[in-house]
C-alpha cells in the first residue's frame, strides 16, 4: 500500500491527544501523548484519524486467527497484544530466533508491524515486548533477575494494577520493578498492594497465569477498507492479497481447505460487486486464489471505484496433513491439472470450458452433449450403426449440387425421433470432395428433397 | 567437403556437430506418431514432445485429426487434452469409437483470437495438460514465438492447425507439415524440420478412415468392428 505519510491516530482521554503516529510524523516530531495543537505546530501537514477501539479489536482477532499457523496456544491480551505458547512449536521452527524470522516476514504481506519478545511467563513476555522488542529471556534459574531493572510503570500493563497504588510505589521511591520485589510482602498487603504481589508472582511464574485460547471462527471474514476509492485492478489485488494471507492462515490453523469463497468489491451507493472465486480440487493457497481473483478482475468491468475489499468464506474442509515427498511429488501433474481448468473457467467462464460425451441416440445431432471436463464418459453406449466422423457441423449446411461429390459409401438410413416432435428420416452417405476430403452427407427424404452436409472425416 | 574435413567431424562425439545434409539427433525422443513411414523421417524419431507443430491444410475432412488419433491415445492420463478453438464440433461418438479419452479432453471455445491465444499460452505454461490442439486462423510471427517459447519452456507438444496459404509465412516452429488427402491417403508434406527438406511427399495410410481403396493396416488399438467396405461410386440415383 502507498505509503501513509504523515498521520497520527487521535484519541480523546478527555482532550484530543496523539494515541500513534506514523514515522514519518515522528520524525516532525509528534509524540503519542502529544495534544492535538500541538502535534499540528510541528507537522502542519499532519493528517489526523480518529482511533477505532472495534477496528483495533478486529485486527487484533484477525492478526490472531493468523498466528494460530505457529502454535494452537494464541491469546488475546487486550488492548494490544498477543500471547503464544510456542513451547510446544519451538523445534518446528527452528527455535525462537527462527520463529520470530518466520512471524516478522509472515506479517509483512498483511500490513502489520510487531514488537515481539519470548520469555517464559506471558506477562514478561508482554513487559519485554513494550520495553526492549527483540529481547528473548531463555528459562533458566533465576531468570527473573532479568525483569528487576524494567520500570515500575509495566505493573498497571497488561495487569490488575491500578494508577493509585503506582504512584504510591512512586512515591516511596520505588522506580524499578526489583525495588518493588525487595519491598516487605506484608506492607504491601496492608496498603492494598496485594495486586502488585499477585502481579510480580504471576510474571515470574511462581503462581499461575491461565489464559483463555483463542478459537478461530467457524467462518472466515475479512474486511478491509481502502485508502483511496480504487478502479484499477493491480491496487485491489495487492489490497486482496492480504485478505488471501489471512484466509490462507486460518485455513492452516484449521487444518482445512476451501474450494471456493467470495471476494465482495463494495462501492460507494451501489450494491458490492461479488466475485465467487472456486478453485476444483480444495486447497488453501493464497497466491492460487489470487490468481484465480486476477483472472476474475481481467474478465470484469467495475461499475463504479471500489472503497472496501470483504473477503468470506465458510464451509472448510478438513485435509489431512501432507508430508513431504522425497522423490517429488506424485501429485503435481494433477495439481498442474486443476489449477489449469480453474485458471480457463475464471477467465472463459464455465461454458466455454467443456468437454463433448456419447449419448445413447440415432439422431447425430443429439448422439452427444456437453459435459464438465473431468467426468467419466458413459462407457455402455453402443457404437452407431455405420462410420461416424470426427467433426460434426454445428448446423447441416445445404448443398445446391452433389455433382462434384463421389459417394463412397451408404446409405444409412437414419429414421427416428418420431414421438418427440423432432422426428427425422434421412439417408446418410460418405461422399469424397474434388480434394479428395471424405463428407459425411445424407439426403433428406421427409420432407423429400435437398442434400447436406453434416461433418467431416477429419 | 576435404577428406581431412570429414575425418575431423567423424572422429568428434555424435550429436557435436550436427551435419545440414542429416537428420538432427534428437537428444529427446519424440512421442511415436502410430506411423512407422512418419517417424523415420522426423528427428527424435516422433512428434516433439516440447515444441510447436504447424500442421497446414485448407479443408476439413482429408485426415487431419486421424493423424493424431494414435498420439491421443498414447498420451499420459493425468492431463488434459487442450483442444482450443476448433472450427467444428469434435464429434463425441467417433471420438469414443476412436479412443480418445474424453474425461481428459478440455474443449475450449474462447471469445476471440486474443482469448484464444491466451488459453493456450495458459495451457502450455500450466503443465497441466498432455497436448494442446489448437486452431488459429491467423497469428503473426511474435505470437507464434510466444508459443514456441511456452511450448519449450513447459514440455508440452502444441499442434497448430492453419491454413495452407500460411506456408508462405515464416514460422519459428520446429516441425511443420502440410496435410492433403490423394487416393484415400494423407499425404504428409514435411516443409520444415531439423534436417534436410523432403522432396516428395508422404503418403499416411490413416486406420479407421472410411471409404479406403485398400484393406488398411489397422493399429490394435484402433481396430473397430464394422469392417469397410467402399460402395461404388454413383449409387446414388435419387429416390422420390
Amino acid at each position: 500500500m502507498d505509503e501513509p505519510g504523515e498521520l497520527a491516530v487521535v484519541e480523546h482521554i478527555p482532550g484530543a491527544r496523539v494515541a500513534a503516529a506514523t514515522p514519518a510524523a515522528l520524525a516532525r516530531g509528534v509524540e503519542p501523548g502529544q495534544n492535538v495543537a500541538g502535534a499540528l505546530a510541528v507537522a502542519p501537514s499532519l493528517q489526523l484519524r480518529e482511533r477505532d477501539p472495534a477496528l483495533e479489536a478486529a485486527t487484533l482477532a484477525e492478526f490472531a486467527a493468523w498466528a494460530t499457523q505457529f502454535t494452537p496456544c494464541v491469546s488475546i491480551d487486550p488492548p494490544d497484544a498477543l500471547v503464544l505458547e510456542t513451547s510446544g512449536s519451538l523445534r518446528l521452527f527452528g527455535g525462537v530466533t527462527g520463529l520470530v524470522r518466520r512471524i516478522r516476514s509472515g506479517l509483512v504481506p498483511l500490513g502489520l508491524d510487531a514488537a515481539i519478545a519470548a520469555a517464559p511467563t506471558p506477562l514478561a513476555a508482554r513487559w519485554l515486548a513494550r520495553t526492549h522488542p527483540g529481547r528473548q529471556i531463555r528459562a533458566a534459574a533465576e531468570w527473573w533477575r532479568k525483569l528487576d531493572d524494567l520500570p515500575v510503570e509495566l505493573l498497571g500493563d497488561g495487569a490488575a494494577v491500578s494508577r493509585a497504588t503506582l504512584d504510591l510505589l512512586h512515591g516511596i521511591g520505588a522506580r524499578r520493578i526489583g525495588d518493588v520485589a525487595r519491598l516487605p510482602r506484608d506492607g504491601l498487603a496492608r496498603r492494598q498492594a496485594s495486586g502488585v504481589l499477585d502481579t510480580l508472582a504471576r510474571a515470574r511464574g511462581e503462581r499461575p497465569d491461565p489464559r483463555l485460547w483463542f478459537l478461530p471462527p467457524e467462518r472466515f471474514e475479512a474486511r478491509l477498507v481502502l485508502p483511496a476509492s480504487m478502479l484499477h485492478t493491480e491496487p485491489l489485488l495487492f489490497a486482496a492479497g492480504r485478505l488471501f494471507s489471512g484466509l490462507s492462515a486460518w485455513l492452516a490453523a484449521r487444518h482445512a481447505a476451501l474450494d471456493r469463497c467470495c471476494l465482495h468489491l463494495e462501492h460507494e451507493d451501489r450494491p458490492d460487486t461479488v466475485l465467487e472465486i472456486v478453485t476444483g480440487a480444495p486447497g488453501r493457497d493464497d497466491g492460487r486464489m489470487l490468481m484465480l481473483a486476477r483472472e476474475h478482475l481481467a474478465a470484469l468491468q467495475l461499475p463504479a471505484p471500489v472503497e472496501a475489499l470483504r473477503l468470506l468464506a465458510d464451509n472448510p474442509v478438513v485435509t489431512p496433513g501432507r508430508t513431504q515427498d522425497l522423490f517429488g511429488d506424485p501429485d503435481s501433474a494433477r495439481d498442474a491439472a486443476a489449477l489449469l481448468l480453474d485458471r480457463l473457467r475464471a477467465r472463459l467462464g464455465r461454458e466455454a470450458v467443456r468437454t463433448v460425451h456419447p449419448v445413447s441416440e440415432h439422431r447425430p445431432e443429439r448422439a452427444w452433449r456437453l459435459a464438465d471436463p473431468g467426468r467419466p464418459a458413459p462407457r455402455n453406449t453402443p457404437p452407431a450403426a455405420g462410420p461416424r466422423p470426427l467433426w460434426l457441423m454445428s448446423e447441416p449446411r445445404a448443398l445446391e449440387s452433389i455433382r462434384s461429390l463421389t459417394l463412397l459409401r451408404g446409405p444409412e438410413r437414419i429414421e427416428s425421433g418420431w414421438w418427440d416432435g423432432a422426428d427425422m428420416r434421412r439417408d446418410y452417405y460418405i461422399a469424397r470432395t474434388p480434394d479428395a476430403a471424405l463428407w459425411w452427407v445424407f439426403e433428406q427424404l421427409d420432407p423429400p428433397g435437398g442434400w447436406y452436409v453434416h461433418g467431416f472425416f477429419g | 567437403m576435404s577428406a581431412l574435413a570429414q575425418t575431423a567431424l567423424a572422429a568428434l562425439p555424435p550429436g557435436l556437430v550436427w551435419q545440414a545434409d542429416r537428420l538432427a539427433q534428437s537428444t529427446e525422443a519424440g512421442i511415436a506418431t502410430g506411423f512407422a513411414a512418419l517417424d523415420a523421417q522426423l528427428p527424435g524419431g516422433g512428434w516433439p514432445r516440447n515444441a510447436l507443430i504447424e500442421l497446414l491444410s485448407d479443408s476439413p475432412g482429408i485426415g487431419e485429426i486421424g493423424l493424431l488419433l494414435p498420439v491421443l491415445h498414447a498420451l499420459p492420463a493425468d492431463r488434459w487434452i487442450v483442444w482450443a478453438a476448433p472450427p467444428h464440433l469434435p464429434y463425441a461418438p467417433a471420438l469414443a469409437a476412436a479412443g480418445v479419452p474424453l474425461e481428459r479432453l478440455l474443449l475450449l471455445q474462447p471469445d476471440g483470437h486474443a482469448e484464444t491465444l491466451w488459453a493456450v499460452r495458459q495451457a502450455l505454461a500450466s503443465g497441466g495438460s498432455s497436448a494442446v490442439l489448437a486452431w488459429l486462423a491467423r497469428a503473426d510471427t511474435a505470437a507464434l514465438r510466444r508459443l514456441q517459447l511456452a511450448a519449450e519452456s513447459s514440455a508440452t507438444p502444441l499442434f497448430l492447425f492453419r491454413p495452407a496459404s500460411a506456408a508462405r509465412q515464416p514460422s519459428p516452429a520446429v516441425l511443420r507439415l502440410r496435410l492433403a488427402a490423394r487416393d484415400g491417403e494423407l499425404a504428409v508434406d514435411i516443409l520444415k524440420r531439423r534436417g534436410p527438406g523432403l522432396a516428395v511427399p508422404l503418403r499416411l495410410s490413416l486406420p479407421q478412415r472410411p471409404g479406403l481403396r485398400r484393406a488398411p493396416a489397422l493399429n490394435d488399438a484402433l481396430v473397430r468392428p464394422d469392417p469397410v467396405r467402399p460402395a461404388a461410386a454413383g449409387i446414388h440415383a435419387r429416390r422420390g
